[in-house]
This record gives structure tokens, C-alpha cells and sequence, in this order.
């Protein structure tokens, strides 16, 4: 017989998903990913200014405010049909490349690596054998034996002290954990030197943005920062250099620690290369604009449909028809009247609450749909695009990490196995490689425009008093980000937000077809339904966020999961 | 001389939960700080307020609690008490982070000596723009508080004589932006 699990909450840091799973013979046989809290933030912004709509979304989430200002400014300008000074896009552009590194980088040390990397099996590590491991594999320097060793200390202290701290709530001895206590602790080392390159990051975007969380930079038309390279108090050259210094510190962490690490975890748990696949249909943004009208990307966005890479469908620029034309949101089994698939410009938010019901409604994300199917959207959406569409960026990152994969793995790992829970994983670390390299790049573009005598960063535009319509599209760290806006006379008449979280946790649709978090858990092994690791890990891999899809109060928050087995 | 950071935390687009924010500017308009103290509304930093907890000597964080208490109450916690009453502090989609963020520090090394959490119990955590009367009145005695801590770390402080602006641009009413 089925037994069912509910887990609750299931995010490290922000958790109001639940997810139920139906565990039969030691597998998952049907799942339901649902929201626990009403979403309504948007309609704060009916009837505000539109140019004062990005300070309010970017308080929407504690993790992701800098991804809610940027994609409400741009669906704005793409209201106004406004072509931005290429200065504005280019700091933009850094922003967004540093918000992403820190934010790629935390979700693997900080919020997922534990889900395979067992902490109380570091005091029993070597840790000259942990530096011998990687001699030779890379030139980091922080990979010494007494760097291990340190790291290794810390461990034993917490152990020794009963209090396990940060660490209270893992798995640790679970069946499902594989690695080494050498590995375990090359992993543990790293979480602790990732906290310090996640803060570098930090600093550049709070350096171009004025602050971190929550920047001030943005306006809509482009940014407040007046550039005069020999002004104080200015974007001068002092600061360029301080981000280009900052950057150039978190490139070598990327390379050379990152992605390696990823690498390696992944091929020794290469069976997780067979699991979590779910929904293989996959939508990406293009990002980066490189020019003022967001006709070029160095980030290539489209769709695929199941799981068929040649299908691959790239978009023109941010509001391509085949994007704009293809959403809608639907509301059978959450909790808003209405059972029509609504675009979001029409969109509407009218709560229906009625209990958890299995068959019925059970849930607060509403299930949105491109072109009548669930879409997998995140770092893998935009990997499997670019890398099917042929972008030589993407290819030359991808085919990297793959090489890297399948010599650890002694075998190959081709481009299909990352449509897998581990695939989300590595496609995250390539994006970061990506996002790092680029990042050297759109320097540079800033330097050489500034450099020509350009410093225009805002381009001046008035609201018609007809209505008009925008969509600000952004391809977020969790992936495909929508603001859709209706204007009317200068003031807000409908605002939606279609946010990553809400593809990804989408419950199921009229036709009943499963979101991807219910897709990608069917069929996982879960050896103790007590203690259900390998659910944790699936949903993980999608780098789940839900403070924006909705928000909740729990007062049990601080669990990883609340386990019960009815 | 320690350096003391006031952080105001808090989705202030949730009602009662904005008043960690709304009390940093307050603050920062009201009062003048001597050198290494320093105010900020920090919004829902998540794990970024980690960054705020290095090279700080005492951090003193303003937030809602959900504590059972009647809507209002002002309790101040401190870093054990932070810790080990974790069911106990309203857990939102930032505070999970406060606790998380200790934690973090205290195994990196170089975090916070102190941190103080200054709870104002929530009446009302729904989505909206404004406080509710219960804890705008207890606004003053959570600010008391505060100073309080400032004072017995060592922090210099006095009055400004006329206040500045509060820049608390959320509660503006729908059409008057800008």
C-alpha cells in the first residue's frame, strides 16, 4: 500500500512549499507540490506610479529583490518601448551577472551540497589524503593540507560541543550518503571559503547598486549613476576597479573550486543522473542585452519540448510574439475562482480557498503553462537552449564540465543526462563558469563605451494617456522571470508577476498534468520515508524559493523538513 | 571603540512586519549617532545578512515576532536567547536567516561578539502598507531600547534637533509618489 509523506517546509532558508509524495516499494508514485499562503502582493501596485513599482517588487523576496526591480523596470520600458543608453545596460548587466554568481554559489555551499555531503563524517577524514586527492587538478590555493586541517577542527569542535548549530537538522548517516570522509571534508572547505566569495560578489553589486539587499540604482529608463570618471561620489574609475578586483577574485573561485566541485559530487553520485528529470519541456529568457533596443544577448533564451534538444526554438528578444503569446495561468487545483487559462495581462487573483485536497485544489501557486504545457524553467532551461541552439558560450562551458564529469566518473556523461535532478546542479555551476567569463566582458564593454566619451545612463520618456501593455523579462538564477504590466494613463492598471518558482512548484492544470517538482519526484528512491533525503535532493536541485510565488509565517520554519508519515 | 550596526528588518509590504525597517529610519531621522555607530534598513536580507555581521562588534536587529505576546509587546532577545527560542521568533521568509546567519558566523569566525533582536509582537502580518495602531504605539518604547543597548556598549548618541525626513516612501498613498 502507498504510504504518504508530507514535507513541510522544505526550503533552508525561505520555506512555505509543501510537498506530499506517495512512497510505494521504496519509490514515489504520485507527488503534489503546493504553496501554504495566499499571493497578493501585486495588487499593491494597481493604481501606482509605474516608475515607483521596482522599489515595491524588490521587497516581494529577501533572496531574490535585486531579479524583482530589474524585471520591473524593463517591463515598463517595454511598455514605453524606450531604447536604453548602452551605459545603463551594461551596469545593469553587471549587476545581474554578480547577483547571479552569489546567488549560484550559496544555493550550492550553503543550501543544497548538505544533501550529500555528510558533516559527522569529517572528524574520520585525513586530511593530507583530502589534499593529495586534487593535487595537480587545480592551482587553488586553498587547498593545503592545513587549510583542511582547519576546517576539519571546526567540525570536531561543533561535534565535541553537542551543538550541532548550523548543522541541526541534516541527514547525517543516511543511507543514500556515499562520499568519503576526505571528500566530505574538500566539500566542507569549500562552503567555508564560498562564504567569503559570495560576499565579494555581494560587494560589487552593492558597489554599482548602492546596496545590497535592495538597490537604488534603477530607474526605469535606466540607471542613477552618474558617471564622471575622476569624480568622487560618481561611478569613477576608483570604483570600476574595485568591481573589476572583486570579479576577478570570484573567477578563479568558479573555476577552480566551484564547478570542479560540482563536477566531482556529481559523478560520484552519477546514479542521481537518472533521476528528477519531471517535465522536459524547458523555457529560457535571453539576458545580457548588448544592445540599447534588446535585439543581442550573450545569454540566448527559447524552449524546448520534450526533452527533444533538436526542437529547440530560440527567441528573438525579450518580447518575442511566440513568448508573449504562449502564457497563460490556470487555476483548477489552486486557490482562485475561475477554471479559464488566463493570460497575465488579463490575469486575475481572486482567492477560493478550500482545504489540502488531493483531487481537488491544494494549492496557492497558480499552475502557468506556455502554449497548453508545464515548462521546467532554471540554470538547466538555459543551458539545454543554449547548448541545443548551438551557442559556442554555452557549448564551450557545457562540454567542459561534461568532460570534467566523465573522467571522474570513468565513463561518459553526455548533454542528455542533465535533464536530471544532478543535471540542475551542474547546469547551475556552468551558468556561474558562463556568468564569470561574461562578467570580464561587460567590464570591459562599460570601460570602452565610458572611454568614448559616453556617459548618458537615462533616456528621458512621458507616459501616453492611452493604455498601454509591457513585459519584463529576465532570466533570474531560478530562472525565467516575467513582469507583465498594463498602463494607463501613467498609472498602473494590472501588474502580474509569472515568477521562476511558480513554473517550477506549478501544481497540476486542467488537462492534469503535473508541474515539474511533481514530475521530477515520481519515481525517486526514498529508502526511509522517515528520513526522505532523496526527495529533499530533487526538490533542492531546482534552488526552490517560494517567498515570491507567495508568503507565509511558520513558526516551525527553522527545520529543513517537518516529516509526517500518514 | 565597538563598532555597533542597527539593522531594521522586515517585508514592509506585509503590514506589522515592515516596522524593523520603518524604526531604522525612523531612527536614523531622530537621532544623531557618535563615530562607529551606524543605522540601516536592511529590508529581507536573507543569508546576505551575514555580510552585516562581520567586522560588526554588537548588531542590533529590529523585526516583528510572533510570540504569543499581545500585538505591541517590545521584547529584546540576545544572542542566546535568539538561538535557542527559535520556534518562539515569528519565522518569515528572512527571520529563518537570523538564526541561520549566527550560526554561519560563529563557525567562520570574525561574526558579531553581540546580537541583540529588538521584537515588536505583530498584530497584523497581512499584505498592506501601513502598521497597525498597536505597534506604531509601541514605536517609542521599542526605540528606548534600542538607545539602551547603544548606551551600554559604549555608542554616543543625542537627539536631533529637528528630525530629517524618514524617507518611509511605502506608506505614501497611492498617487501621491514621487
Amino acid at each position: 500500500m502507498a504510504k504518504r509523506i508530507t514535507i513541510d517546509p522544505i526550503s533552508r532558508i525561505e520555506g512555505h512549499l509543501r510537498v506530499d509524495v506517495e512512497v510505494e516499494n521504496g519509490s514515489v508514485s504520485n507527488s503534489w507540490s503546493s504553496c501554504t499562503m495566499w499571493r497578493g502582493i501585486e495588487n499593491i501596485l494597481k493604481g501606482r506610479d509605474p516608475r515607483d513599482a521596482w522599489a515595491f517588487t524588490q521587497r516581494f523576496c529577501g533572496v531574490c529583490t535585486t531579479v524583482h526591480a530589474m524585471a520591473s523596470v524593463r517591463s515598463v520600458e517595454d511598455a514605453l518601448k524606450l531604447e536604453l543608453p548602452l551605459n545603463a545596460q551594461y551596469i545593469r548587466n553587471l549587476i545581474l551577472i554578480n547577483h547571479g554568481l552569489h546567488d549560484h554559489i550559496v544555493h550550492f555551499y550553503h543550501l543544497s551540497a548538505l544533501d550529500f555531503v555528510d558533516i559527522l563524517k569529517i572528524p574520520a577524514a585525513d586530511p593530507a589524503k583530502t589534499s593529495s586527492l586534487i593535487e595537480g587538478l587545480t592551482n587553488w590555493d586553498g587547498n593545503s593540507k592545513k587549510v583542511f586541517k582547519e576546517a576539519q577542527d571546526k567540525v570536531k569542535a561543533v561535534a565535541a560541543s553537542g551543538q550541532l548549530g548550523i548543522f541541526t537538522n541534516g541527514y547525517w548517516g543516511h543511507p543514500a550518503m556515499k562520499l568519503s570522509p576526505e571528500v566530505n571534508l574538500l566539500a566542507f572547505a569549500h562552503y567555508m571559503q564560498a562564504l567569503e566569495y559570495q560576499r565579494k560578489s555581494v560587494q560589487a553589486v552593492a558597489i554599482l547598486g548602492g546596496k545590497s539587499p535592495h538597490i537604488q540604482n534603477l530607474t526605469v529608463g535606466g540607471v542613477s549613476n552618474a558617471i564622471n570618471l575622476d569624480s568622487m561620489g560618481t561611478l569613477n574609475m576608483d570604483r570600476l576597479v574595485m568591481i573589476k578586483k572583486l570579479m576577478d577574485e570570484v573567477k578563479p573561485f568558479i573555476d577552480q573550486v566551484y564547478l570542479p566541485d560540482v563536477c566531482a559530487i556529481a559523478a560520484m553520485y552519477a546514479d542521481w543522473f537518472n533521476y528528477g528529470a519531471g517535465v522536459t519541456n524547458y523555457l529560457a529568457a535571453p539576458d545580457l542585452p548588448l544592445d540599447g533596443k534588446n535585439t543581442k544577448f550573450d545569454l540566448v533564451g527559447g524552449y524546448i519540448m520534450d526533452g527533444n534538444l533538436s526542437s529547440v526554438h530560440r527567441f528573438e528578444g525579450f518580447r518575442d510574439k511566440v513568448f508573449t503569446e504562449g502564457v497563460t495561468e490556470e487555476t483548477k487545483h489552486a486557490y482562485y475562482k475561475g477554471e479559464t487559462p488566463l493570460h497575465p495581462w488579463k490575469g486575475e487573483t481572486d482567492p477560493e480557498f478550500t482545504d489540502w485536497q488531493a483531487d481537488g485544489k491544494y494549492s496557492w501557486v497558480k499552475a502557468p503553462r506556455f502554449q497548453g504545457r508545464p515548462m521546467q524553467v532554471g540554470p538547466l532551461a538555459q543551458v539545454l537552449v543554449g547548448y541545443a541552439s548551438g551557442d559556442p558560450l554555452t557549448r564551450k562551458h557545457t562540454d567542459k564540465a561534461l568532460d570534467l564529469i566523465s573522467t571522474v566518473a570513468g565513463r561518459r556523461i553526455g548533454v542528455e543526462k542533465l535533464q536530471s535532478t544532478m543535471g540542475r546542479h551542474v547546469a547551475r555551476a556552468i551558468r556561474a563558469s558562463m556568468l564569470a567569463e561574461l562578467g570580464e566582458k561587460h567590464w570591459q564593454l562599460l570601460v570602452e563605451n565610458i572611454g568614448k566619451g559616453d556617459t548618458a545612463t537615462f533616456a528621458p520618456f512621458e507616459f501616453p494617456s492611452g493604455e498601454i501593455e509591457g513585459v519584463g523579462v529576465h532570466e533570474a538564477p531560478r530562472g525565467l522571470l516575467s513582469h507583465w504590466s498594463v498602463i494607463k494613463g501613467g498609472k498602473l492598471e494590472n501588474y502580474q508577476a509569472v515568477v521562476p518558482s511558480t513554473w517550477n512548484a506549478s501544481p497540476r492544470d486542467a488537462k492534469g498534468q503535473h508541474g515539474p517538482y511533481e514530475a521530477s519526484l515520481l519515481h525517486n528512491p526514498i529508502a526511509d520515508p522517515v528520513r526522505p533525503l532523496e526527495a529533499i535532493r530533487t526538490i533542492h536541485s531546482f534552488d526552490p524559493c517560494m517567498a515570491c510565488a507567495c508568503h507565509t509565517f511558520t513558526p516551525e520554519g527553522q527545520a529543513v523538513a517537518q516529516v509526517k508519515v500518514l | 571603540m565597538k563598532t555597533i550596526k542597527i539593522c531594521g528588518v522586515g517585508s514592509v509590504l506585509l503590514g506589522d512586519d515592515g516596522v524593523g525597517p520603518y524604526m531604522a529610519r525612523w531612527i536614523a531621522a531622530n537621532y544623531e549617532f557618535g563615530e562607529g555607530v551606524e543605522v540601516e534598513d536592511l529590508g529581507t536580507p536573507g543569508l546576505d545578512l551575514l555580510a552585516y555581521m562581520t567586522g560588526i562588534d554588537v548588531l542590533i536587529l529590529i523585526d516583528s515576532v510572533d510570540n504569543k505576546l499581545p500585538a505591541g509587546t517590545v521584547t529584546v532577545y540576545d544572542k542566546v536567547e535568539i538561538t535557542r527560542q527559535r520556534p518562539a521568533v515569528r519565522l518569515d521568509p528572512h527571520s529563518p536567516c537570523i538564526t541561520e546567519c549566527i550560526f554561519i558566523a560563529e563557525l567562520a569566525g570574525g561574526g558579531s561578539e553581540d546580537v541583540y533582536l529588538i521584537g515588536v509582537t505583530g498584530e497584523s502580518l497581512d499584505v498592506g502598507l501601513q502598521l497597525s495602531s498597536s505597534v506604531k504605539r509601541a514605536i517609542p518604547a521599542a526605540v528606548e531600547k534600542v538607545l539602551e543597548l547603544v548606551a551600554r556598549h559604549g555608542g554616543s548618541f543625542h537627539k536631533r534637533e529637528s528630525a530629517t525626513d524618514t524617507h518611509i516612501w511605502w506608506e505614501a498613498p497611492v498617487g501621491l509618489t514621487q
